[in-house]
């Protein structure tokens, strides 16, 4: 035992300075406490907020639509859940491991894979639109960086079908092309937002007053005019005509003449929408719906509607003929018949359409001049063609890039004599497919000019159903009587040369069937017009004792022999009419 | 009173077994369910991000404490004498634990502490720990007996090869800087309460001093851990992160906290929300007010254990006592240093609060020791009162011991 007296301090001070030098320490953090929680507070209260709170887009879910089917309606465009692989190359330790877990789990390039996990950033790409499956065995792996996010995708029940007019959604869920871009804002309706205090991998924490929530509103359905058996009855068609004429392209709409609804409209070639990633970069004129976004030189089948503003305006009646000595001089050119040959001779109204007249149409506008193409003339014609028919300018169809053509200015430019004696029958102006059917659909439906349409009915996130009527553009673009005239004239043009498209052993007289067509000269953009190609149109109607379809169809330089339209739009254009009379109900005269 | 101014015969034990203190037991408890309490609150968190069911790290927690009262009980009921018996055994199991956890064991961060028994993790330094203890209070009370505490040849050498060699496994090996730096401080307290002479004590003093700033000159994952303390809002999503996460923690918490159940840092943003950590997420949920009476529960603790050391009727109980509560203190404190950003982040547990069966086993199984020892405490005149020269009763000792009669010295044949 060592002496107490020898030690400096006793075991129980020695103890006690110990403990006070303890209580000096907690002392001491409980200051630095205060310090931290309640001077500091609003600090790291707003440091700890700035990780904790995210922000959140809810996705609105994209509308589907739907097209007709007999009495029902059935989805063309619906959503599906896909999923995109990416990786955050911060936290991957192993690239070359995981790339080839990944690998072993969806496939795919290895060296991609991990050269896209080695990119100095914090969110690369590495897969998309992977499946429910793929995107399982993805998770099961549980490779730290490694992580998958939904992306909902556009599925196309029926396929290829309407690709052009419907569109596709891109990677970054904005509507391109057609329906999916004109009526983006409507389908893609509106994401919703969540503000939450979440763990740290970002899921939201129950119920804090921090949270905030707004609802997504999610996308319309739209409610399509288009038949689906007329639709997929046109693409059929339009591809054998296509093909037989040895074109590389085409188009063809079928509206409704009594409400303006389009209830077909194809083009050839088409694409899948599913797989619009996979079109080539050359090849991406495939995605335009060109029978509304392309004008283009119609030809003769603008014919009918010069006649009609002519009967319209009163300057020729039914039974106006002239005498036709094969050629007009205008301004020291000539114009000349191309088509028919029927040399000289007295023509009537009829003949002009029938045996497709250059010279009857530049006579008719001369008409509208009183017997010369003038100021007058010129001015009436466009008038026509720019308030009556409405060309010239957007139909406002619900399709993305709708195109809206020119018609010339009656009295701005040179040469306006002999301009507007060729734009009398499709040349040196254009127009679309689209604008053509609503044209010739006003004058033969009796008058008036609905507006063009695919949208039948919008049926709104919470149910609300929106009907979309026929609008009424215009009403009297021509006298009813003038419709009727018309009618019978382009009845009697298909009458006589019906047997020349082919398709139609015998005449289906129980039914009103009036077409033209029209071989018009395609531009050569260094100036002047091919001489050894044209476009082949046509355009005709399908109804019983009042028109029911209008019909637009373009066939782009086929090489079969004969006159374009002809050869290649008119077997097209029987095609569709027999189709319709068959399948689709049309009714018979009485 | 009479029998107290008689001269006494020190060469007898001086005991008598009275009442343990209970006080010591209740705030053992009152501490193991804060704990308890904070891991509940925040086992759905966490479990989440584990992907285990929600109540998983609660139950293991549970576990853990009813484990933790069984080595109390076992502990508390222990003949003290018959601690010489078990300390060969404790260093052989302890020399095991290290070397299998150097085999065998778990690395987390760059530090292998962890091994693996049947489902439960096991922390080697635990069990070096308490039987550097046990050790240490017996051979220190043995030199002291002999007079030879300050003997550099049969104390001191001994001694730093014994504190030596268990801190380079713990500190070097097993990269545990705290959990030297507990070692150290214990085995270094015991010392100085033994009565290690003053010149020896400065000396220690002057070597730690050194020793640690080696150490952590040496690695360069503790330099960076220091330029993070000095500096811990410079690179939060580096290194500094965690030390930013637990500031941020525990600042949120403001005057009154967030509730238990609040907490939003111990949802994957603070690492260790449940282990070392705990402290900042019990901030975070109870705010400055909780965080305070937290401290001052170990404060209290920490009085009770002092008292037991005042009032030991020997010296090995004495020395016993006084390591078990710079044990438990200075592992509390760096643990409390580092989350409040005054200490380098150690990665050591806050004991009894930490979730973590051993810490919490080996804990009470060192606060049954000090339950044990307060049943032979001594009032009045006793061993340490006559080393002081006292003869007398003192009323001032009287304080705490919760009856109006010490239980005195009693020479019973």
């Amino acid at each position: 035992m060592q002496p107490p007296d020898k030690l400096l301090f006793t075991p129980v001070q020695r103890v006690r300075v110990w403990y006070f030098l303890l209580l000096s320490i907690c002392a001491v953090f409980i200051v630095r406490l205060f310090y931290l929680q309640v001077i500091k507070h609003d600090y790291y209260r707003s440091a700890a907020l700035t990780s904790q709170l995210k922000q959140y887009e809810i996705p609105a879910e994209r509308g589907i639509i739907e097209v007709q089917n007999g009495k029902e309606t059935v989805p063309i465009v619906l959503n599906e859940m896909r999923y995109t692989l990416f990786a955050d190359p911060k936290i991957i330790k192993d690239p070359t491991r995981a790339a080839q877990l990944i690998h072993d789990a969806i496939g795919g390039d290895v060296d991609d894979y991990e050269e896209k996990m080695k990119l100095d950033t914090r969110y690369s790409v590495l897969a998309k639109k992977l499946t429910k499956q793929q995107n399982e065995n993805i998770s099961k792996l549980e490779i730290p960086g490694v992580l998958t996010a939904d992306a909902p995708q556009r599925t196309y029940p029926q396929g290829t079908l309407a690709a052009q007019l419907l569109g596709f959604v891109d990677d970054e869920g904005r509507g391109k092309y057609g329906l999916e871009q004109a009526l983006n804002d409507q389908l893609k309706g509106r994401n919703g937002q969540l503000k939450a205090i979440t763990d740290a991998r970002g899921v939201p924490l129950a119920a804090n007053n921090e949270n905030v929530l707004k609802e997504p509103e999610h996308g319309e359905k739209i409610i399509l005019t288009i038949d689906l058996g007329m639709q997929q009855q046109l693409e059929d068609i339009l591809k054998d005509g296509v093909e037989h004429a040895q074109s590389q392209s085409g188009g063809a709409i079928i509206m409704d003449v009594r409400t303006g609804e389009i209830k077909a409209m194809a083009n050839y070639p088409t694409y899948s929408p599913a797989e619009f990633f996979k079109v080539d970069g050359k090849d991406i004129g495939v995605f335009e719906n060109k029978v509304v976004s392309a004008p283009l030189e119609v030809g003769s089948i603008m014919k009918p509607l010069t006649t009609a503003a002519a009967l319209d305006q009163g300057a020729v009646n039914r039974n106006s003929s002239f005498f036709d000595k094969g050629y007009f001089k205008i301004d020291g050119a000539t114009i000349t018949n191309v088509e028919e040959s029927g040399g000289s001779g007295q023509r009537t109204l009829n003949d002009i359409l029938q045996q497709s007249l250059n010279t009857g149409a530049t006579w008719l506008l001369m008409q509208m001049g009183g017997g010369e193409i003038n100021e007058q003339a010129r001015t009436a014609w466009h008038d026509y063609m720019v308030n009556h028919y409405r060309l010239g300018r957007s139909t406002g169809i619900e399709q993305g890039y709708e195109g809206a053509g020119t018609i010339p200015d009656p009295n701005e430019g040179y040469g306006l004599n002999i301009q507007f004696a060729n734009s009398a029958f499709g040349q040196g102006m254009t127009a679309t497919p689209l604008q053509m059917v609503a044209a010739i659909g006003s004058v033969v439906n009796g008058g008036t000019y609905y507006r063009p349409h695919l949208v039948e009915k919008i049926i709104t996130a919470d149910g609300r159903e929106i009907i979309k009527k026929p609008e009424v553009l215009r009403s009297e673009v021509v006298s009813s009587e003038v419709g009727k005239q018309l009618k019978e004239i382009m009845e009697y043009t298909f009458g006589k040369n019906y047997r020349a498209y082919g398709g139609m052993p015998k005449l289906r007289d129980e039914f009103s069937v009036g077409g033209k067509t029209g071989t018009a000269e395609i531009p050569n953009p260094e100036g002047g017009y091919y001489t050894d190609r044209y476009n082949g149109m046509f355009m005709g109607f399908v109804g019983g004792n009042e028109v029911e379809y209008a019909i637009v169809v373009r066939v782009d330089a086929p090489k079969i022999a004969g006159y374009a339209g002809t050869k290649a739009a008119g077997p097209i254009f029987v095609s569709i009419v027999n189709t319709l009379i068959d399948n689709f109900g049309v009714t018979p005269k009485k | 009173m009479s029998i107290a101014r008689r001269p006494i015969l020190l060469d007898r034990p001086l005991q008598r077994r009275h009442r343990p203190d209970y006080i010591l037991l209740l705030l053992s408890l009152i501490l193991l369910s804060v704990g308890l309490i904070v891991v509940y609150a925040i086992s759905p968190g966490l479990s989440a991000q584990k992907g285990v069911a929600a109540n998983y790290y609660a139950s293991k927690q549970i576990i853990a404490v009813a484990l933790g009262l069984v080595a109390f009980i076992l502990t508390a009921q222990l003949p003290l004498k018959s601690l010489k018996v078990v300390q060969k055994p404790l260093i052989i199991l302890a020399v095991l634990a290290s070397i299998s956890v150097q085999l065998f064991g778990q690395e987390v961060n760059g530090a292998s502490r962890w091994l693996q028994v049947g489902g439960i993790s096991f922390q080697a330094v635990e069990l070096i720990k308490f039987a550097l203890l046990i050790c240490m209070a017996s051979f220190l009370n043995q030199r002291h007996k002999e007079g030879l505490l300050g003997n550099q040849e049969k104390t001191i050498k001994p001694m730093l090869i014994a504190v030596g060699i268990c801190s380079f496994v713990v500190a070097f090996v097993q990269s545990d800087l705290g959990s030297a730096g507990v070692i150290v401080a214990m085995v270094g307290s015991m010392a100085f309460v033994a009565g290690l002479p003053m010149k020896k004590v400065l000396m220690f003093a002057g070597i730690i001093a050194v020793g640690t700033f080696l150490a952590i000159a040496s690695s360069p994952y503790r330099r960076e851990r220091l330029a993070i303390f000095m500096n811990p809002g410079q690179d939060c999503q580096n290194v500094g992160y965690q030390s930013c996460q637990a500031l941020s923690a525990i600042g949120s918490g403001g005057l009154f906290g967030k509730g238990i159940g609040g907490s939003v840092q111990a949802y994957g943003y603070l690492p260790e929300s449940a282990n070392d950590s705990i402290f900042a997420i019990f901030a975070e949920m109870s705010g400055f007010l909780g965080a305070t009476v937290l401290i001052g529960l170990f404060i209290a603790l920490f009085s009770r254990l002092k008292l037991i050391i005042e009032k030991a009727p020997d010296t090995r109980t004495r020395l016993l006592v006084t390591g078990i509560l710079a044990w438990l203190s200075t592992q509390a404190l760096i643990n409390i240093g580092a989350m409040i950003g005054l200490l380098p982040l150690k990665g050591i547990t806050l004991p009894f609060v930490s979730y973590g069966g051993t810490s919490i086993i080996f804990v009470a199984a060192a606060i049954g020791l000090a339950f044990n020892a307060s049943r032979y405490t001594t009032y009045g005149v006793n061993s340490m009162a006559l080393t002081e020269g006292k003869r007398y009763d003192d009323p001032a000792d009287r304080r705490g011991h919760g009856r109006s009669h010490y239980a005195a010295i009693s020479r019973r044949p």
